[in-house]
């Protein structure tokens, strides 16, 4: 790129003026006339038959317009299709069909005038149940005999498989030692603050929906819609309203289809938005589960291979379960040079929430695994928890470096990131400072972790769980259009939900285009008759970098070509005399000869006897771009699931009242590198966010279930969210490891914080409690998990 | 989430709410600030037939001394207590609990006289009140009556109020000047109910540094707030302005067991109340170092 | 003594008056987002703990969810729409902008209203005051960083804007 005057400025993202004025066009904003207003019925079962439904009194009441079943939802719907082929066919429509299987499924729903009747009808509905035991701990669930989701299935493992890479059983039979040890996460979920919702208004004359939502993946979910109305998608078009934060979460196909088969059935246009308590019950839990981990170390203290036996809790995901496992597999090694890697996974159901995308996906839980075992193997060996961990980093000369799996670490500089991290956290003089505190009583901990965060999902490596190829490969689409008046109009398919896009994107353009920021808008709305898209299309696995920028860029770049084009043609100069500045093309040699992009724009758009013979009038650039760094998987089953590998380090130092088992934390020190810096404020606010989940995971987040499968926390009342009191200031700082293989070097940011946090806290506290020999288990690490280890571990001294 | 229909009144007289109590809403519910009970509303796991709006009844709001009193209407709003300069001076106990209620929002609109009534263990009034000695004053259609706090609170969001009953003031005696005060609370996010909470009350003897007697009450973790006797009686042997700090540290840390031992059969809590127990007692040494600390100062 | 189904109600939202018959079951969210428009009012829990609905009623914080609308009969509201004096921001939406204190945008015109609350109470609050006084609005978002930044800075912008 020529110029880049816009490129690294930190220009505060102009998105920020509308919502600060109250002005956000969030789907709950929208409104259509005569439109009606859905609830939904839920079981409140974890597992049970379906007697009888009936809601003759529910829809007596005035103002109650439909009702919908899970019987009629199958006539009038396909079912949903799952990403991995099961061997059997599992119907699966938007309503529960003959089963419940987890409590806060959805039963029936309802459509009225008002959000109020729709739940006043609600309880009038009758719904006859014939419970089922229920199974809730998925090793549970593993067992024969266990109660099954799904009697034709013959089991609730939805998905098992090993992959081997390098010499496992040899290396580990080898090794000087081999440590071992169990781990568990918990479910938890970053809740956006708006919750999910769609307006769904079906013409029945023309067969045709249009629906508003705040799904964050819209190429995604357009198909399944089509699929499951028995629509072209051509008789579908899909708006996306802002989107107050997605995270992962922002997704439910299901509930788009009830919401159209409602305004269907009713005539109207339905919105269906689901409130707090459906969406902490029943919108996506990130996966709980058990993680069995290996480690072979030599005896000069090289990590040689690790073994993971991962059993991943699903809940009731039939939909697309194995997300989370694979990219454990990707992440197997973080930033260690580690030969071997065993990994054995299991994906299983049980009566709970179904698992989904959540932000980290998976990879916190990895983080948190290797990071706590590598602080245990320095303790276990008498080694220092910093040199077992330096001496294993995969240096900067080997970058780029493909892992065992087959990820492929496109730069970075991690002794670097962990230098200026011990520097940031105060490492040298904390061993003083810790002494000190004990003589006062006071227990103070530091801990850290170091993770890889990739972005940019490859499709493909789904082909590992799925054994099909349904879809590959890694792209978006986006479109450049040089107005009549010389202004820049920028589309782009992903939208984002809070991430700046509107600002990045126009920064990019600007310095393609040679144009001012203030002349590019960017479009903050995805609408399918407008936007180019892509099965890809959407705002996840922080792809901003590895894909909208290409696909920005792409576009810029073709409307470039003509506009240097069409002025070499009316200044009677060749196109290599010429560039693209201040909003003109002008000639390198007299920046007086010039037409501005307002002339050009006037000669495409009006006087077209102007143009060249052979040139088409408009001044229109589309991009549809694919990371060529996607792969498919190998024979070795080795691929790229992630692409563009961002890195961090976290440390934190925490007080622990041992009285109370409350942790507070009182530093904490980020060290990120996601390549590039397009927009530095974006970034750091990305940083911010993304480690308060991972604190919220570590110290406050957790849904609970009793063992008959009730879920115990279902609002914010008691799922507790980190406030602006539990968060602590960051320090922050950064490298540059510009990645060879995107158009500006950038790489993904957005979710990474989430995933080293975690694993930092809990070392943090294990560090404070290291006198007493407290080993911690399970997160979240609430006042009374820490209090009662410390008890434990004073009971057994 | 909204709320099941309901009708409602909006009460202008005290008298008018009592009529309508015990007639045409003698099923409903009062609303004052509604800061609990619209939330359970929204939920829909309270579905009161009926409403009556308490919070335009002139007179149910105020803060005053009164003699060797202070009186505070049933409708006041915490925010108001919150910057009463009075209570600040008079009622120190409460001043430091106060702030600890909730966020600014809900302090906005709670009012005493509904934290009461709905009796939340876990919230920080009913403690304080009780280790204040408050005196609730209630009107009925037949007349009023005066309710001691240790018989207020009966149990988990349970109180002596009749159901046609409504509280009108709380009243709390100022004839013992405290030595010392502390109220400490546990609660897992800053603004969060109380998981344990203790309020201490250190009296002094003339001269001012022997302790006379002491009020210790404990709430979060029990089901109503629970005088701890055996450790005042403990407090009021041991402890003076001159005792050693190693002295005092035993006696801390007995009051802490001693706490611990007394509030067992109390506990709320489900499988485990072992760890409650435990955080109550701690949280009883620490509001009566609290006050230890306050009694130096002064 | 009937109850009747709808109350009359009399109140000024952002200096406009309103008058009408209300349903009693209505919150004072959805009537301010419903009747009047004000859709800048978000609904994030209905239950009274993110604060993304705060409002000022006769200029003090609440959570308007968790009111019911007839409650506000004779009072002033104030909602995010109601802070700007036509382009002029108020210094703490200016504020918010210039430490880019948000992302989604969502938790915002709650926040910047408890901002006003709090800063109206105390205008000179320490960094801890402010995180606490905002602990009662959650941001799924930033990690607060900026906002207690932007909380911080309008708090010195308003003090000097106010010395004579």
């Amino acid at each position: 790129m020529k110029n880049a005057q816009w490129k690294g400025q930190a220009l505060h993202p102009r998105e920020d003026r509308r919502f600060v004025t109250g002005r956000g066009l969030y789907l709950p904003n929208l409104s259509f006339p005569k439109m009606l207003h859905a609830a939904i019925l839920r079981s409140i079962h974890p597992h049970a038959r379906i007697v009888s439904i009936d809601v003759a009194e529910a829809l007596k009441i005035p103002g109650v317009v439909c009702a919908l079943t899970g019987e009629q939802a199958r006539a009038l719907s396909k079912p949903l299709r799952p990403l991995i082929p099961l061997p059997v066919e599992i119907p699966y429509y938007c309503l529960a069909y003959e089963k419940v299987r987890y409590v806060g499924e959805p039963v029936v729903a309802v459509a009225a005038v008002s959000r109020y009747v729709a739940e006043d009808a609600l309880d009038k509905i009758r719904v006859e149940y014939e419970p089922l035991p229920a199974v809730v701990d998925p090793e549970a669930a593993m067992k024969p005999g266990a109660p099954l989701l799904f009697e034709p299935l013959g089991t609730n493992i939805l998905w098992h498989d090993r992959f081997t890479y390098g010499d496992v059983d040899g290396v580990f039979s080898r090794a000087a030692h081999v440590f071992s040890e169990r781990f568990f996460i918990h479910r938890y979920s970053s809740t956006p603050l708006e919750t999910f919702g769609c307006i769904a208004s079906y013409d029945n004359s023309r067969r045709y929906l249009t629906l508003w939502t705040n799904d964050q993946r819209p190429g995604q979910a357009m198909p399944i819609l089509a699929h499951s109305l028995g629509l072209s998608i051509t008789q579908i078009r899909f708006i996306t309203a802002d989107i107050g934060g997605g995270f992962g979460n922002k997704r439910k196909p299901p509930y788009l289809v009830l919401a159209a088969l409602l305004s269907r059935l009713s005539g109207r246009p339905v919105q269906f938005i689901e409130d707090r308590r459906e969406n902490l019950m029943a919108l996506v839990h990130a996966c709980n589960g058990v993680m069995e981990l290996e480690v072979a170390v030599g005896e000069a203290g090289r990590l040689l291979g690790v073994r993971v036996r991962d059993i991943a809790d699903e809940g009731l995901n039939v939909l697309n379960p194995t997300v989370h496992s694979l990219l454990k597999l990707g992440n197997v090694t973080n930033c260690y040079e580690i030969g071997a890697v065993g990994f054995e996974g299991y994906s299983v159901m049980t009566n709970k929430c179904p698992s989904g995308a959540n932000r980290g996906i998976g990879k916190p839980f990895m983080c948190l695994a290797l990071e706590r075992m590598l602080d245990n193997i320095a303790r276990r060996l008498g080694r220092d928890r910093i040199e077992l961990r330096r001496q294993n980093l995969v240096p900067p000369e080997l970058m780029p470096y493909t892992t065992p799996t087959g990820e492929l670490i496109d730069s970075g500089n991690f002794p670097e990131t962990l230098n200026k991290l011990l520097a940031l956290i105060g490492y040298e003089s904390f061993r003083k400072e810790q002494e000190k505190a004990r003589s006062q009583g006071r227990w103070l901990g530091l801990g850290l972790a170091l993770a890889i965060e990739p972005s940019t999902s490859n499709q493909s490596s789904y082909i590992l769980t799925s054994g099909r190829r349904n879809a590959s490969g890694a792209g978006e689409a986006a479109m450049v259009r040089v107005e009549s008046d010389g202004s820049v109009q920028v589309v782009l398919g992903d939208v984002g939900s809070g991430q700046g896009h509107q600002t990045a994107a126009a920064q990019i353009v600007a310095d393609e285009l040679g144009v001012g920021f203030e002349a590019v808008q960017v479009s903050p709305y995805f609408d399918s008759l407008v936007s180019p898209w892509l099965y890809t299309t959407g705002n996840y696995s922080n792809k901003f970098a590895g894909t909208d920028v290409g696909a920005i860029q792409g576009a810029a770049k073709k409307v470039g070509e003509k506009l240097l084009s069409l002025a070499a043609h009316l200044l009677e100069a060749s196109a290599e005399e010429l560039e693209l500045a201040e909003g003109a093309v002008r000639s390198k040699k007299d920046p007086n000869i010039r037409k501005t992009l307002q002339e050009l724009a006037q000669v495409a758009y009006r006087d077209l006897l102007a143009l060249p013979a052979e040139m088409e009038p408009g001044l229109e650039g589309r991009c549809y771009y694919r990371a060529a760094l996607a792969d498919l998987p190998d024979e070795q089953r080795r691929v790229r699931g992630q692409l563009f590998v961002s890195n961090a380090g976290h440390a934190t130092v925490v007080e622990v009242d041992i009285d109370t088992g409350r942790v507070t934390i009182l530093k904490y020190a980020i060290v990120h590198d996601c390549g590039t810096v397009l927009n530095p404020v974006i970034v750091e606010g990305l940083v911010h966010g993304a480690t308060a989940h991972g604190i919220g995971a570590a110290l406050y987040e957790e849904f609970v279930y009793d063992e008959q499968g009730q879920p115990l926390n279902t609002t914010f009342v008691d799922y507790l969210k980190p406030t602006a009191v539990e968060v602590p200031d960051f320090k922050t700082d950064h490298l540059e490891s510009p990645s060879p293989y995107t158009p500006l070097g950038m790489k993904g940011v957005g979710e990474g914080g989430a995933i080293p946090a975690p694993a930092a806290i809990a070392n943090a506290v294990e560090n404070a409690l290291e006198p007493l020999g407290v080993r911690l288990s399970d997160l979240p690490l609430t006042p009374e998990r820490v209090w009662r280890a410390i008890h434990s571990a004073k009971k057994k001294s | 989430m909204k709320p099941a229909p309901f009708h409602y009144y909006r009460a202008r007289s005290l008298q008018e709410a009592l009529d309508l109590l015990s007639g045409p809403a003698a099923n409903g519910k009062l609303l004052a600030g509604g800061q609990s009970l619209i939330p359970l509303m929204n939920l829909r796991l309270a579905r009161p037939e009926a409403l009556i709006d308490l919070n335009n009844i002139p007179g149910l709001s105020s803060i005053r001394s009164a003699g060797a009193e202070i009186r505070i209407g049933a409708l006041t709003r915490h925010r108001e207590m919150e910057f009463s300069a009075l209570l600040a001076k008079e009622l120190p106990l409460l001043a430091e609990a106060i702030p600890q209620i909730g966020h600014p929002a809900i302090r906005n609109r709670g009012t005493l006289g509904g934290s009461l009534a709905h009796a939340d263990p876990a919230a920080e009034l009913p403690c304080v009140l009780t280790a204040l000695d408050a005196r609730m004053v209630a009107t009925a259609p037949d007349g009023e009556r005066v309710i001691r706090a240790e018989d207020f609170f009966t149990g988990f969001y349970a109180t002596a109020l009749a159901d046609n009953e409504i509280l009108k003031e709380v009243r709390i005696p100022l004839d013992r000047r405290p030595a010392g005060w502390g109220f400490v609370e546990f609660a897992r996010r800053h603004g969060d109910f109380a998981l344990a909470e203790a309020s201490v009350l250190l009296f002094a003897d003339d001269a001012g540094d022997r302790c006379t007697s002491a009020r210790v009450v404990v709430g979060g973790s029990v089901e109503r707030p629970v005088r701890v006797g055996g450790v005042e009686k403990l407090i009021q042997g041991e402890i003076s302005l001159n005792t050693q700090a190693s002295s005092l540290a035993h006696v801390l840390q007995r009051v802490e067991q001693l706490t611990e031992t007394e509030i067992q059969s109390s506990i709320a809590g489900g499988e485990n109340p072992d760890y409650l127990c435990h955080l109550t007692g701690v949280l009883a040494r620490r509001a009566l170092e609290s006050a230890m600390e306050r009694w130096r100062k002064a | 003594m009937k109850a009747p189904d709808l109350v009359p109600v009399s109140l000024e939202v952002n200096g406009i008056r309103f008058e009408g018959d209300v349903e009693p079951r209505k919150t004072l969210a959805d009537f301010l987002r419903e009747e009047l428009g004000f859709t800048g009012v978000n609904l994030g829990c209905e239950h009274g703990v993110c604060g993304a609905c705060s409002v000022l009623l006769d200029g003090a914080v609440v959570r308007s969810c968790i009111l019911l609308a007839v409650q506000a009969d004779g009072c002033k509201i104030t909602t995010i729409e109601g802070l700007a004096r036509e382009e002029k921001l108020h210094p703490i939406q200016q504020a918010f902008l210039d430490h880019h204190a948000l992302q989604c945008g969502f938790c915002t015109p709650g926040m910047v209203l408890a901002a006003v609350d709090l800063l109206k109470r105390s205008p000179h609050p320490t960094e801890i005051q402010i995180r606490e006084a905002l602990s009662g609005n959650l941001c799924m978002c930033t990690g607060y960083v900026n906002i207690v930044r932007a909380v911080s800075a309008a708090a010195e912008r308003i003090q000097t804007a106010e010395k004579p």
